[in-house]
């Protein structure tokens, strides 16, 4: 019976081995020579070895003005992209609910989501054309001055943000709709029948039934908008001056561009990773994420 | 059935066997502007010798180098040839092949017909050289040209409110005081009656492109007599923006008036801030700027624009006002660790011999590199501009820094740059003066 039991666990562990070793050569190798060096000075066009320099490279990021100006421009992409994502996520949600064409809506939709982020740069590169391109057209019609969207500080970071929104609010819309789909109809209902008007009915009965999806959505958008990269690169290219520099954006420049600087751009990322880590255990912590999913 | 399956494994061992009998497998890679001249020439080459096949990649700018430079660390050997940026030159240049060394280890390879004297002399140095070490051979020569509506410039009726204007005769900017006058006359915001909507298309964006579009105003203060007695003649491994001792040029006084000609010339151009190289092309094209500072690889498609039509009346090159244009341009060189060196020093030495360089220029717009080739008769009647202005401006040319430190310093600076050009921050030596201590600190100084 024994002898059975421990050969099942070898069976058992043998069986997940596979997967244990790419996770380990994929996952924690890289990441723990990321940490070994971020406290050496690495960079690849020298061809010198890695000096190990303490905590010199995370010493030098607070005393790093672009660094700081990438800061800027990711709280930025923070505070309003991600509201504005989950605000429409939910307005979508419940108006697409029971619309006519409902079907054909949805789909249309999730089209942003589904663009790859490189295609959908180019796209908003080519409307955001000072002289040729649709938005500065569209806005001609209406009598209103030609917009420099990539040349001047506050467009510029209007035209990313505008893109994260058109790019990201279908995911909140798509989770959010899926979990009004599950709200059971007879408790609706049954409130409608004592009374309570279709608003209070939203208001007390199925927002509260949909928060917890809510702050999942949430979480998964912070974490997504603190590495925006993509958008930035293909777009504006962290312009004009800082403007739209995010932080992720600077770590591959640090890291690739600016000739493999290993030491400074591991240093860089670990900050990324721990600010992460940080910000999402206090948003699970405040809304109490764990005991609201039973996890 | 069987039949089927024994038929299809002995094409697979044939196909198999004809790789195998290949002496060689070249693998070339390229920066996108070179990689349809370097794709013909591999074809010539491959029909000249059937043994040897070459497969030429493309690869975008911001790609190209991080990807060699990964390589050549490694010792991984994944590529043979490459083209490479002359910026690059110090970074890549331990794990390139020294040809020089190579050829006399080799004599017997050595193209008789070469002649490495034939290359204009920077040329041959910038794309060639790394110090002493001889780690590629000229392949694109480019220094930045200014563009202009050769037929606005000659309208009579336009140099009569020209003169009457600014008291002078319309022509083209010599220097970037002119080119202000110039660009206002142009531009209909301050001259209703332009023919153009802008007088000049530039382009500032944060990119790699901020980098050397300053020095297209910086260098000819740089390269004054009063520059080179202030700052010392340019080491063409450090470039202009250093001074003879190595040390930060741009934070003076020069720097400033440099930007400040920038500034002044950006309310005459369209969304500089927001342009790079496709929307200028894109203006000029369209007939709505009379003036472009730009490469000579938009030559190929300006002459399709039916704006710009009869192309020979319509557009005119002339030498960057201030006479020091910003060098570009790219050598071809062998990775150290190439299991093919032989065969890829025969293809290198073919791609960048004269047919080659001819070939580039009259087909792909791919500046030459050779003397023999400017003076060539069917090059002249092509191009009649090239033999003055070209040579001139390749000569004259200012230079960004070779050295290993170059990608961190070029961001860097157009980070402050450009929020100089934005407003963000003064256009001062106090501004500048921070990015000279950022640079010495990543100098390791």
């Amino acid at each position: 019976m024994k002898r059975n039991a421990r050969r099942q666990k070898i069976t058992g562990f043998l069986m997940v081995l596979p997967l244990l070793i790419v996770f380990l050569g994929l996952t924690i190798y890289p990441f723990a020579y990321m940490i070994y060096m971020s406290f050496h000075r690495y960079t690849l066009a020298s061809w010198e070895k890695p000096e190990f320099i303490g905590f010199k490279n995370y010493q030098d990021i607070w005393q790093d003005r672009t660094a700081r100006s990438s800061v800027d421009f990711t709280v930025l992409l923070l505070v309003t992209a991600v509201p504005l994502e989950i605000l429409l996520g939910i307005g979508i949600a419940f108006l697409l609910r029971d619309f006519f064409g409902e079907r054909v809506f949805r789909s249309v939709l999730l089209v942003p989501m589904m663009v790859p982020a490189v295609v959908a740069g180019i796209a908003w590169k080519m409307l955001y054309n000072f002289d040729f391109g649709p938005m500065n057209y569209f806005l001609s019609i209406f009598g209103f001055p030609k917009i420099s969207w990539l040349g001047t500080q506050f467009f510029s970071r209007l035209g990313v943000i505008l893109i994260d929104v058109w790019q990201w609010t279908p995911f909140v819309f798509l989770v959010l709709y899926a979990g009004l789909q599950s709200i059971p109809r007879e408790v609706v209902e049954a409130s409608l029948v004592d009374g309570a008007s279709g608003l209070s009915a939203l208001r007390y009965i199925e927002l509260p039934l949909l928060r917890p999806l809510i702050w999942v959505v949430l979480v998964i958008r912070v974490i997504d908008a603190l590495k925006i990269f993509d958008v930035v690169y293909m777009v504006t290219f962290g312009g004009p001056g800082s403007a739209t520099h995010s932080y992720s954006f600077y770590i591959y420049k640090v890291g690739i561009s600016f000739g493999w600087d290993i030491g400074y751009a591991s240093a860089l990322s670990i900050i990324l990773l721990l600010a992460i880590t940080i910000l999402t255990n206090v948003l699970i912590r405040t809304v109490r994420l764990r005991e609201t999913l039973e996890l | 059935m069987r039949k089927t399956v024994l038929m299809v494994v002995l094409l697979g061992i044939v196909l198999l066997m004809a790789q195998v009998g290949q002496a060689a497998q070249l693998v070339v890679w390229s920066s996108p502007d070179n990689a349809d001249a370097i794709h013909e020439l591999a074809q010539n080459f491959m029909q000249k010798y059937p043994e040897v096949s070459i497969e030429v990649t493309p690869l975008s700018w911001e790609v190209l180098y991080p990807r060699i430079l990964q390589d050549l660390t490694a010792g991984a050997g994944s590529f043979d040839v490459t083209t490479w940026d002359l910026m690059t030159a110090g970074a890549i240049a331990p794990g390139m092949l020294d040809l020089d060394a190579f050829a006399k280890e080799h004599p017997e390879l050595v193209d008789p017909n070469f002649d490495d004297q034939d290359f204009i002399s920077t040329a041959r140095y910038v794309y060639g050289f790394w110090k002493d070490k001889r780690i590629g051979y000229p392949f694109y020569g480019a220094a930045m040209f200014f563009f202009y509506r050769k037929d606005l410039f000659n309208d009579p009726g336009l140099q009569e409110k020209f003169r009457a204007k600014y008291g002078r005769e319309l022509a083209v900017p010599r220097n970037w005081q002119e080119a202000k006058e110039v660009a206002e006359f142009f531009t209909k915001k301050f001259n209703p009656d332009s023919p153009t909507e802008y007088g000049i298309a530039l382009m500032f964006p944060r990119t790699h492109t901020l980098f050397y579009m300053f020095l297209n105003f910086f260098g000819p203060y740089r390269r004054s007599a009063e520059g080179v007695n202030k700052f010392g003649q340019v080491d063409l491994d450090w470039g202009d923006y250093f001074t003879a001792d190595g040390k930060p040029a741009f934070n003076s006084e020069e720097g400033v008036k440099a930007l400040q000609d920038m500034i002044d010339l950006m309310k005459y151009a369209p969304d500089p801030l927001g342009s790079d190289y496709g929307e200028t092309l894109e203006a000029f094209s369209k007939g709505m700027v009379a003036m472009i500072p730009q490469w000579t690889a938009c030559l190929a498609s300006w002459k399709e624009s039916p704006q710009l039509q009869p192309f020979e009346e319509k557009v005119g090159v002339a030498v960057m006002p201030g006479g020091s244009p910003v060098s570009g341009g790219w050598g071809l060189g062998i990775n150290a660790n190439s299991k093919n060196q032989e065969w890829a020093f025969r293809f290198i030495q073919y791609a960048t011999g004269k047919e080659g360089d001819k070939l580039q220029w009259l087909k792909y717009r791919i500046g030459p590199t050779r003397k023999s080739v400017i003076d060539d008769p069917e090059v002249k009647a092509d191009s009649p501009w090239l033999a003055e202005a070209y040579v001139q401006s390749l000569e004259g040319a200012s230079h960004r820094p070779r050295i290993p430190e170059e990608p961190k310093l070029e961001d860097v600076l157009v980070g402050t740059l450009s929020e100089i050009l934005l407003g963000q921050r003064p256009n001062s030596i106090e501004t500048l003066n921070e990015v000279a201590r950022d640079w010495e600190k990543v100098l390791g100084r």
